[in-house]
């Protein structure tokens, strides 16, 4: 994972910042050289230690508010400078029968995956234009492509963030913003607690169910997600546009 | 090794992994500014097996192979003839499965190695007038995704890179990809370059360990 893009100087925005992901993503641009706003909820744990540990600054919004996402983007334009990119990473899941799963539990998976990130994007979108261009990255999922048994909100939200990319990547470039997205298979992160209890299993447990399904035999690292980030948001990818990137250890049923 | 490195996005692959301390066999039918300059036709099965075995014994083990070895015509397709069809599939599909077969034992002897096959937008999407090609480079890429999982578990990394219209000399000084009419289409407003190709290869390379039997497309926006 010794990937070369330079982000040098660059002010990324990154949603979910303090999640498993988020931290690595926020982590492995810094490292690049960008100057990263940390977007997550207010009193998200960790926030503020994960900020100082990439010399970032934190802009706390529920990003399903767009007038915190508004005030969120100011915050970071003023403390940082303009907004060259956007990482959009919060996401929130909830496993559930689709027989037993509440419409309010069900709901609030895509007010915060899909319409939080269409904020996002519109807000880091409108400042991106007025200055001349910039580089988003939508981070969707595997299951937003093959879908998954228990995750019927989720799988659909993350199925419209693939939607939303492939747009915006028609409708942005022309104005100079060029959006992609990941789809990334299973990624070793706390997150994989959410899943195990749903499955009344272990931790270890599920992962090991995960990895056996992966044709690479593991699931990813938070830091190999990070690196296909930090690349899409870097000018070595600059002919790619409306892209959906896979990392899934070879997993064949998910074809974007 | 990198097949097809006297030009075009081979030549700019083998730079750009030069420049990044990777020493490069280049396979290609003309002479190329590889560290070890083969000349071979990829469709000849014996001559890519000599060829990669020489470049084995010159400069060692293969750690990477990149296919961009290629041809490109627009024909009808009423006009394709059969030496049309058959050269365009022994040259994109013949080409990779003989590299294939001649590395992969050898990186599978060894538990590791990583392929990058240069397939195309086209392969994906279809192309009024492009049907032969298209086709071979859809079975490139079908290719690709089943090789991938075959040997993925010999430790053996294999995805592909889909390129759009790009600005090399398989595009001639009239040809309709380089019409303004046309460019005025793709949401970028431009071919592509070569050096943009050659960085989704680094990138797999570098960092594309969670990457199996993917197909990384800088196209320009051409398909989406």
């Amino acid at each position: 994972m010794t990937g070369t893009s330079s982000l040098d100087g660059r002010v990324v925005v990154v949603t979910g910042a303090a999640g498993g992901l988020g931290r690595e993503i926020c982590r492995n641009l810094a490292v690049a050289g960008a100057r990263v706003a940390l977007v997550d909820l207010p009193g998200a744990p960790d926030l503020a230690e994960v900020a100082e540990s990439v010399g970032g600054l934190v802009c706390s919004a529920d990003i399903s508010d767009s007038d915190q996402v508004r005030s969120a983007l100011r915050r970071a334009e003023e403390g940082l400078g303009p907004v060259n990119g956007l990482v959009a990473n919060a996401a929130f899941m909830a496993m559930g029968a689709l027989t037993d799963q509440a419409p309010e539990v069900w709901w609030r998976q895509i007010e915060i995956n899909l319409i939080g990130t269409f904020h996002t994007c519109q807000a880091a979108a409108q400042r991106m234009v007025r200055q001349g261009g910039g580089a988003i990255v939508v981070v969707a999922s595997e299951w937003g492509v093959t879908g998954w048994p228990l995750a019927t909100a989720y799988a659909a939200s993350k199925g419209g963030l693939v939607a939303l990319t492939k747009t915006l990547g028609r409708e942005m470039m022309p104005h100079g913003v060029r959006v992609n997205a990941l789809a990334p298979g299973v990624i070793d992160t706390p997150q994989l607690e959410v899943d195990a209890l749903a499955a009344g299993v272990s931790r270890v447990e599920i992962r090991e169910r995960y990895a056996e399904a992966i044709p690479l035999g593991r699931v990813a690292t938070p830091a190999e997600i990070a690196g296909s980030v930090r690349f899409l948001l870097s000018d070595e990818s600059s002919g790619i546009v409306g892209q959906v990137l896979q990392p899934n250890g070879g997993t064949t049923r998910a074809r974007a | 090794m990198v097949s097809g490195a006297a030009s075009g996005i081979g030549s700019a692959t083998t730079a750009l992994l030069q420049a990044r301390g990777w020493r490069i066999a280049g396979l290609d039918l003309a002479a190329s500014s590889a560290d070890l300059s083969l000349q071979a036709d990829v469709s000849e099965r014996a001559a890519v097996e000599a060829a990669i075995a020489l470049a084995e014994a010159e400069l060692g083990p293969i750690r990477l192979l990149v296919t961009c070895a290629g041809h490109y015509e627009m024909t009808p397709f009423m006009e394709i003839g059969a030496a049309q069809l058959d050269r365009m599939m022994r040259v994109h599909v013949g080409g990779l499965f003989n590299c294939c077969r001649a590395v992969v034992p050898r990186m599978r002897s060894r538990g590791s190695g990583q392929i990058v096959a240069i397939s195309s937008e086209l392969g994906i999407a279809g192309g009024d007038g492009d049907a032969h090609y298209a086709a071979a480079k859809g079975a490139v890429i079908a290719l690709v995704r089943s090789l991938a999982v075959e040997v993925v578990g010999a430790g053996i990394q294999v995805n592909s890179v889909a390129p759009g219209p790009c600005d090399t000399p398989l595009l001639g000084p009239d040809s309709p990809w380089r019409d303004p009419s046309y460019l005025r289409t793709l949401p970028l407003g431009r071919l592509v370059t070569p050096q943009e190709v050659a960085q989704s290869v680094l990138f797999l390379v570098e960092s594309g360990s969670f990457f199996v039997g993917d197909v990384i497309s800088p196209n320009a926006g051409a398909a989406i």
